[in-house]
Order: C-alpha cells, then structure tokens, then sequence
C-alpha cells in the first residue's frame, strides 16, 4: 500500500479526535483559567500529551490568548539559541507559552523559564512527570482507547483488528504513537 | 453559505518541472478576508513527520468578499511527486483565506513524466 493511502499515515492519526476521560472541554478550560493558565499535561509517550496541548490551542484563541510554541525532545533538548529571550522579550499580557517536553529541559533553564514567563498571560506544559507546574491532566492510556481510535481511522476492519488490540498495546507499554506505528506497517505491507 | 474554489485551467492535474500552474480561485465568503493566497506546495505523507514546503505564492492584497480572480504559479525543478509503502511526496495547490477563515486544494503531479513516480 503506498503511503498516502495507509489509513494509520501521520497525517490521518494527527487529525483524529482528541478523547477527554472524565471531563469535558468546559471543565479543562475552566481549570486552566482557575489556574492562571499556568499548568501542565502529564503523561507518559504516546499518552496524548502533546496532541491535547495542540487541541488547547484553538480554544486558547476563543478566549483571544495567543498561543506561542517552544519544543524539546530527547533528540534536541535544548532550544535553539536566542529563542527563548526573543520570546520572553515581546511577551505580553495575552500570550500563552505552550512548550512540549518541558520536563526534557535541564533544571536551571526551566526555573528560569518559569520564573521570567510569568508577566505573559500563561505557561502550559507537558511533561513526563508531575512537579513542573500544578497538573491540569493526567493523560492515560488503554486498550479500549487504542481500540476507538483504531476504529475512528479504519471502521470497516476495527472487527478485524480488535484482538490485535490488546497484545499491541501490551507490546508498546500504553504507547499509542508506537502501536500506530505498527499498524501503519501491518498496512504498509498490503 | 462562505465558499472558496480553485480550478486549474483545462482541467490539467500532471505538470512538468518549469511548467506555470494557471487557473482560476474563485470565492463567497461572509466578508472580505484579511488575507487571501493561493500556493503551490508539496508535503510528505507517511509514517513519520510531515514536512511541507510552499514553492510558490500569489497574493490577492484587497479582496473582495465575493470575487474571481487568475493565478499563475511556476513549478520548480523538484522534488517529484513519488510514493512508496514508507514514504509519498505529495503536490497541490491551496487557496487560504484569513479572517474569514476558507480553504480550498487541489491535488497535482509533478514529474517529467507526468505520472507519480512509484518506489
């Protein structure tokens, strides 16, 4: 199958929904004001950290908060020279910083970063770990979850794929990228 | 009802390197937008991260709400529209409009054959 057309491409499982457990878009956003708009998403990879915080994104600018993104990974865990104060330098009273990995950023720089965002509207994270900044969620992950999403992008074979379901997400330790990932191959190979 | 649309002249959807995409973008939206641009662009599609990189750009400064006007967009010498099972490097053109937010794209090749390059 050629990539464009694989039902699990990067683009197609970018796009699928966002499933809040436990509580509802109002509520979340309600909590994130309660908090100063200073807070994190925690989870473990592949638990939906970062595709929760793209969702805040547009919500954010509803309530005309304008959303500014900084990233580090275990590949760059720094950020490019310069970004930061740039960043810091023109941060006004309606701009959220919306940074992910923030737990990946070495301890001094994130104080810092903390300390001197605090004149923006908002800093919200996500992070391997609690502790950064008060929680606004804990994403977790499980087989019935992996099982919706994986009928949301191929309903007519989710009856097929379902006793897959639960081994691959063992496999992949709750790591929905991962078990994607291999559903994206499993398709590949068609 | 706010409408965009793009249409390539001749129906014509397989370009060469140099060729000039020409044709009309067309649209009803609620108010003048804030900005209005047509791109012709390729991104990756796959397994890993996208990448997207516009290779050219007409502006509309002024528009309308309601109005038709012509684009004319040169294609570059490459990359070629390719597919694979990992991999597909994909062209099209866009319409975007701001403030009113619209969107409009059309789907192309590029190659020197004019056919998608199978891995």
């Amino acid at each position: 199958m050629k990539a464009r057309e694989n039902p699990f491409r990067t683009e197609r499982v970018h796009a699928v929904r966002f499933r809040l457990a436990g509580t509802t878009w109002g509520e979340l956003m309600g909590r994130l004001a309660s908090l100063g708009h200073r807070a994190a998403i925690v989870g473990p990879d592949g638990s939906g950290k970062t595709t929760l915080l793209e969702r805040l994104e547009p919500r954010l600018a509803d309530a005309g908060l304008t959303a500014h993104w900084l990233h580090v990974s275990n590949e760059r865990r720094r950020l490019p020279k310069g970004t930061l104060a740039r960043l810091l330098a023109r941060l006004g009273d309606r701009d959220v910083i919306l940074f992910d990995g923030a737990d990946l950023m070495g301890a001094l720089a994130w104080r810092r970063l903390r300390r001197r965002s605090t004149h923006g509207a908002g800093l919200i994270v996500t992070s391997h770990r609690p502790g950064l900044l008060p929680t606004l969620l804990e994403c977790r992950t499980t087989p019935e979850l992996l099982a919706d999403i994986v009928a949301e992008l191929v309903p007519g074979q989710i009856a097929e794929l379902r006793p897959r379901i639960p081994a691959l997400f063992e496999k992949h330790g709750g790591d929905l990228r991962l078990a994607l990932r291999e559903l994206y191959d499993l398709y590949a190979e068609r | 009802m706010s409408s965009l649309k793009l249409e390539i002249r001749d129906g014509q959807t397989a370009f060469r390197p140099g060729d000039e995409v020409v044709g009309t973008a067309s649209w009803q939206l609620e108010r003048a937008p804030r900005e209005l641009e047509v791109r012709l662009f390729w991104r990756t599609e796959g397994k890993g991260t996208q990448d997207v990189h516009i290779a050219d750009t007409v502006r509309y400064a002024d528009a309308a709400a309601s109005e038709q006007r012509e684009f004319l967009l040169v294609v570059p010498r490459g990359p070629f529209s390719f597919s694979g099972s990992l991999i597909s490097l994909i062209w099209a053109i866009e319409a975007v409009a701001t403030h009113p937010a619209a969107t409009a794209r059309a789907g192309i090749v590029v190659s020197p054959t004019g056919a998608e390059i199978e891995l």
